[in-house]
């Protein structure tokens, strides 16, 4: 069976009600042609988890289509505060999510220690704060504090994340998914591995051949990956090395938007639930703001150097 | 003696002072706006060797634009490496590699911890805020934190709504008692009317200088705890002329630093 297939027969056959789904990117390439699959087959009761969360998350809350989120951090960067996950929490619209709350380090690293079969991973920082005082649905398994089995000082200990799945976006994949990835990482090559699966959209679908010129960009192995996806400008409004810059345009749009539940609710209509796919999306776009804006957005290719495996 | 333009805006002021606290050598975690300037006013002038990383996963980056957010695209052409989380966090931090960390909040109280996840109560809050991010594991686990605030009355606390980020704690033997690595903590508050640095044995914020147009009496008015004043307390040394220069020239041409008067620092 061929994984590459469209974003909407991923998000069918992958993503059930109730799962637990890691979601990369770090304004670097969140997999927004997938967030929008997922609202607009209305997903719901999802956990979601990835360290410094944005607009991305902030919809798929807005959408109602989250019931926990694993959480280190939310904001719309640039445009402040994210509006629909405040409203979420200070007044239960569309539904109150549950928190776990951690940090940018500790939260990595229970990814990673999910990626490499640890039962639990020891973490430096927390300690003393009022994030040890907060447990939602993790109860006492948010963290322990032990004493070190070696010299007795204490330390916090904090359990492994496996997701059920994960979806993220990269450069460039063959069809059989090993996916390769460049520029800031986030936690995503870790959240990736740690995921019982992985879906990975991306901007080009390359041949065997061209992964093996760079073979140390891969970040996840095919024998992980059950569905690859090809969405071109997939990440946008947010950005892919090499691809496209952020659109701070769209930034403010979304922003201004999901200001009330009504304006959310609107830009849900237009940009999500009034396009099929990530194609009609990007003539929506083309046609709403020009063709001259989509083109300003294009990265200058800048190939520079290649990198040679001989010997 | 340098000289001392009087053209200033009380943000680069700030910026000036942040610099000040920078060591040549020293690796800085830097976020966006103050810290990124205060980093580069120092490397400009009198630390060129310190190294700057954001916690995205970029060391030593060379932006062709002011980034406006630590996963900013012009990060990554030019960056002397580039990884993620883990690599930034986990190894550098976390390693015990970091010199230097900036934060700033919505709330800090006297003792230099941070609120950055809810104002008002957890469970029924009157404003939730981002949470943590990295600013948890800086405060717990940089050699000195360097705290950028507002002087006012609600963005100084006695006692801040929700720890987020750890500074002195409770005081005296506090986070050494629960394990942060010896010698860590804040260094010192930068507001927009002073310089505040934590005693050394009460571990509580104590007024170092006012800024130009201030003065003790202000500060000290706008300090929502009992402030102590150092006995040598004098007038912040306004911006250097060099420092000015490698700001207004070099780092920020179109003045987006001015976007901090709207906000308050004033």
């Amino acid at each position: 069976m061929g994984k590459i297939m469209t974003t909407a027969d991923a998000v069918k056959k992958f993503v059930g009600d109730g799962d637990f789904l890691f979601i990369g990117g770090y304004i670097c390439r969140p997999p927004f042609a997938a967030i929008h699959e997922i609202i607009r087959q209305k997903k719901k009761d999802l956990t979601i988890t990835r360290s410094n969360a944005a607009d991305d998350f902030d919809m798929l809350i807005g959408a109602g289509c989250v019931k926990r989120f694993i959480a280190t951090f939310i904001s719309l960067g640039l445009y402040g505060l994210a509006r629909c996950y405040r409203r979420s929490i200070e007044k239960g619209i569309p539904r109150k999510i549950e928190l776990e709350e951690y940090t940018n380090l500790s939260l990595p690293l229970m990814l990673m220690a999910g990626a490499m079969g640890m039962p639990f991973v020891p973490v430096k920082d927390m300690v003393g704060t009022d994030l040890m005082n907060i447990q939602s649905f993790m109860g006492d398994n948010k963290y322990k504090m032990i004493e070190s089995p070696f010299d007795g000082t204490p330390v916090m200990v904090a359990p492994a994340l496996r997701p059920d799945t994960a979806i993220i976006h990269v450069q460039q994949s063959d069809e059989d998914g090993n996916a390769q990835m460049w520029g800031i990482g986030g936690d995503c090559k870790w959240g990736a591995n740690a995921a019982k699966k992985v879906i990975v959209s991306c901007e080009r679908v390359v041949s065997r051949e061209t992964v093996g010129k760079d073979p140390s960009r891969t970040i996840v192995p095919s024998f992980k990956v059950v569905a690859v996806t090809e969405e071109p400008f997939g990440a946008h409004p947010g950005y892919t090395p090499g691809f496209y810059d952020v659109d701070l345009q769209y930034g403010n749009l979304y922003k201004e938007a999901s200001n009330t539940v009504e304006g959310f609710q609107a830009f849900l209509d237009e940009w999500v639930f009034g396009v099929k796919d990530r194609t009609e999306y990007i003539q929506h776009y083309i046609q709403k703001f020009g063709y001259a804006q989509y083109k300003r957005l294009q990265a200058k290719f800048d190939y520079g150097y290649t990198v040679s495996y001989a010997y | 003696m340098s000289n001392h333009p009087d053209d200033y805006i009380k943000p680069e002021l700030m910026a000036c002072c942040g610099a000040r606290e920078i060591r040549d050598g020293d690796i800085v975690v830097v976020g966006t706006g103050f810290p990124t300037m205060s980093a580069n006013i120092a490397r400009y002038t009198h630390a060129p060797r310190a190294m700057l990383m954001q916690e995205s996963g970029v060391f030593d980056a060379r932006p062709a634009r002011p980034a406006l957010s630590v996963g900013d695209p012009c990060l990554n052409p030019g960056a002397a490496m580039i990884g993620g989380l883990v690599e930034i966090m986990g190894i550098f931090l976390q390693g015990g590699w970091v010199d230097v960390g900036f934060l700033a909040g919505s709330q800090i109280d006297r003792f230099g911890n941070i609120n950055t996840t809810v104002i008002g109560p957890y469970e029924s809050p009157k404003s939730r805020l981002p949470g943590s991010g990295g600013a948890n594991p800086i405060g717990a686990l940089a050699k000195r934190t360097l705290i950028i605030a507002l002087h006012n009355t609600r963005s100084l606390a006695e006692k801040v709504d929700f720890i987020t980020t750890p500074g002195y704690l409770d005081g005296p033997g506090a986070r050494e008692k629960w394990g942060l690595p010896p010698g860590t903590g804040p260094q010192v508050m930068i507001t927009n009317k002073a310089v505040m640095r934590f005693d050394k044995d009460t571990k509580e914020a104590y007024l170092e200088s006012y800024h130009p147009g201030s003065s003790v009496d202000e500060v000290v008015k706008l300090t929502p705890w009992k402030l102590k004043v150092s006995d040598d307390v004098h007038e912040t040394e306004p911006p250097r002329e060099e420092e000015i220069r490698a700001l207004r020239e070099v780092l920020d041409p179109h003045r987006m630093i001015r976007i901090y008067e709207k906000r308050g620092y004033v």
